[in-house]
């Protein structure tokens, strides 16, 4: 793409969401939000064949309708309250059509539908900036919004956990996988989001370090289904010996860094009377373990068929920087000994 | 009055559900035609006359004309509209569901605030609409930058997604 226009896209993305960051009103959060669906149209259609066009379509779509339903809600509230502060939108009506039209925005159930299919016609670079970078400023939204309904986002976050887990099993391209482990993890972090919007970013902050790790290794080793990626094990060894336990960290495992948000969302659970629920939710995050393990296995644990050719790429460079994915790969396995640094740092937003 | 603008209103939502059930887009439009001319009864009724001549000019005259242009161009021979069944069907349906709707919400005339928003006291006038447009140049003037770049976002990004003509990603086929 033309690196001017390549440019522009990509600051218009990184001013929506600063724009929906510092917003107290809710139009300028609605503009923000708007302008992060428009400037990532052209980066998801830029390879110019019609799926990734139909995911661009699909995607402009859904999060329009999300934006406009954010907008009703917004001016709902102002008819009712006569007032734009984001803080303090007060009435049931328009907070419960808010957190609906958020979570339409982000890909929660029962609105994940759209999910797995956009990322999947994606490349692997356009599906993390949608993973992580595009959820940030709903969530933004959703911790300020303060809302007064336990039961819908307990029982729709918990909801969340079983549909990514149940949608990902039968998957073999990663994207896919990808989504549905997505759908998963943002249920993890609605389910606090009544109780401690701290837990709520610290989820989502470690949710991003690791899908940045995952997204990262699969386009090194340019893999898109587990066929391929049975046999990439030579392309990059160390690779292959550390991305089972960037899995293992997403489907929150300890003593790797993935546990730690799962581990105190369960225990604010817990200490809101609701331990039926954080066992379920718990026992549903078993499914998603499943095809994390599942990958992992045809990676690394199993040396799939293959020609002598196969054993030869690990002498090949890869061009790619590979800082980014190096840096988030270590947080990703290493942070929960410091959690006490991290919620802290977290605290502090 | 009061009953001018219930006349306007409800014009206003058959005009929507008209442009949601025809599948061609040139009876789409012209139900979008009939909303903003709508919408523009009900904003002179409210003493808004200057953003009602805005909205006509430059909705209507300039975008809704650029799309029929738009629609024109990848055209349908036959296009179907209110005289097949499914889409009377549709239409039906989408205006039942709003009087279905609308008994849960309805309470009455409200014949007391069919006023303008027009202030004045004894030697000034604050009409409603000129006053917001002075607002907008003045307090909500990054808004209105802000806007502006948007808007320029977005004629990058349609530029971009339909680049290459008739060998780019959203082309006649």
């Amino acid at each position: 793409m033309n690196p001017y226009i390549l440019s522009v896209l990509l600051m218009g993305l990184g001013l929506g969401t600063t724009v929906t960051f510092a917003s107290s009103h809710w139009l300028l959060a609605w503009m923000g939000l708007e302008m992060n669906t428009l400037a990532i149209l052209p980066l998801m259609a830029q390879h110019h064949h019609p799926r990734a066009v139909e995911a661009a379509t699909k995607y402009f779509l859904i999060q329009s309708a999300a934006a406009a339903t954010i907008l009703f809600a917004g001016v709902t509230n102002a008819w009712l309250s006569g007032q734009w502060e984001i803080q303090q939108i007060s009435h049931p009506i328009p907070t419960t059509l808010m957190i609906i039209a958020l979570f339409l925005k982000i890909g929660l159930t029962p609105l994940h539908a759209w999910l797995p299919e956009v990322i999947q016609g994606l490349d692997l670079t356009t599906g993390l900036i949608l993973s992580t970078w595009q959820k940030l400023a709903p969530f933004a939204l959703l911790v300020q919004v303060l809302p007064d309904m336990p039961t819908l986002l307990v029982g729709l976050g918990s909801l969340s956990v079983a549909i990514g887990g149940w949608g990902g099993l039968n998957q073999t391209q990663l994207r896919k996988v990808l989504a549905y482990s997505s759908i998963a993890h943002l249920g993890w972090m609605v389910i606090v989001l009544q109780y401690s919007t701290l837990l709520t970013v610290l989820a989502l902050t470690m949710y991003i370090t690791m899908t940045t790790s995952v997204f990262l290794i699969f386009k090194l080793l340019k893999s898109t289904n587990m066929n391929t990626l049975a046999s990439s094990w030579s392309k990059a060894p160390v690779l292959t010996a550390f991305t089972p336990l960037i899995l293992l960290s997403l489907g929150g495992l300890p003593p790797l860094s993935g546990f730690m948000p799962k581990w105190l969302i369960i225990q604010e659970l817990t200490k809101q009377e609701l331990g039926l629920v954080a066992t379920l939710t718990a026992l549903m995050a078993l499914l998603s373990l499943f095809f994390y393990l599942r990958i992992c296995y045809s990676l690394s644990l199993t040396s799939s068929p293959n020609n002598l050719l196969g054993l030869l790429p690990w002498r090949m460079n890869t061009k790619q920087v590979t800082l980014l994915m190096t840096t988030s790969m270590s947080l990703s396995m290493l942070l929960l000994p410091v959690s006490p640094a991290i919620f802290s740092l977290v605290s502090a937003l | 009055m009061v009953f001018l603008a219930y006349l306007l209103l409800i014009g206003l939502v058959l005009g929507l559900a008209a442009v949601a059930s025809n599948p061609s887009p040139y009876y789409a439009a012209l139900g979008l035609v009939v909303v903003a001319g709508m919408g523009c009864g009900v904003l002179v009724g409210h003493g808004g006359t200057f953003l009602s001549l805005i909205l006509f000019l430059i909705y209507l005259g300039g975008m809704l004309v650029v799309f029929a242009y738009s629609a024109a161009l990848a055209s349908e021979p036959y296009p179907e509209s209110w005289g097949s069944w499914p889409v009377l069907l549709l239409m039906a349906g989408y205006s039942s569901l709003v009087g279905f709707f609308s008994t849960f919400v309805s309470d009455g005339w409200f014949e007391g605030s069919w006023i303008v928003v027009d202030e004045f006291s004894e030697l000034t006038l604050f009409r409603g609409d000129v006053g917001g447009v002075a607002l907008m140049y003045s307090l909500g003037g990054g808004i209105l930058i802000l806007g502006g770049w948007v808007l320029l976002l977005t004629l990058f990004v349609v530029l971009e997604l339909t680049r290459g003509l008739s060998r780019g990603t959203l082309r006649v086929v």
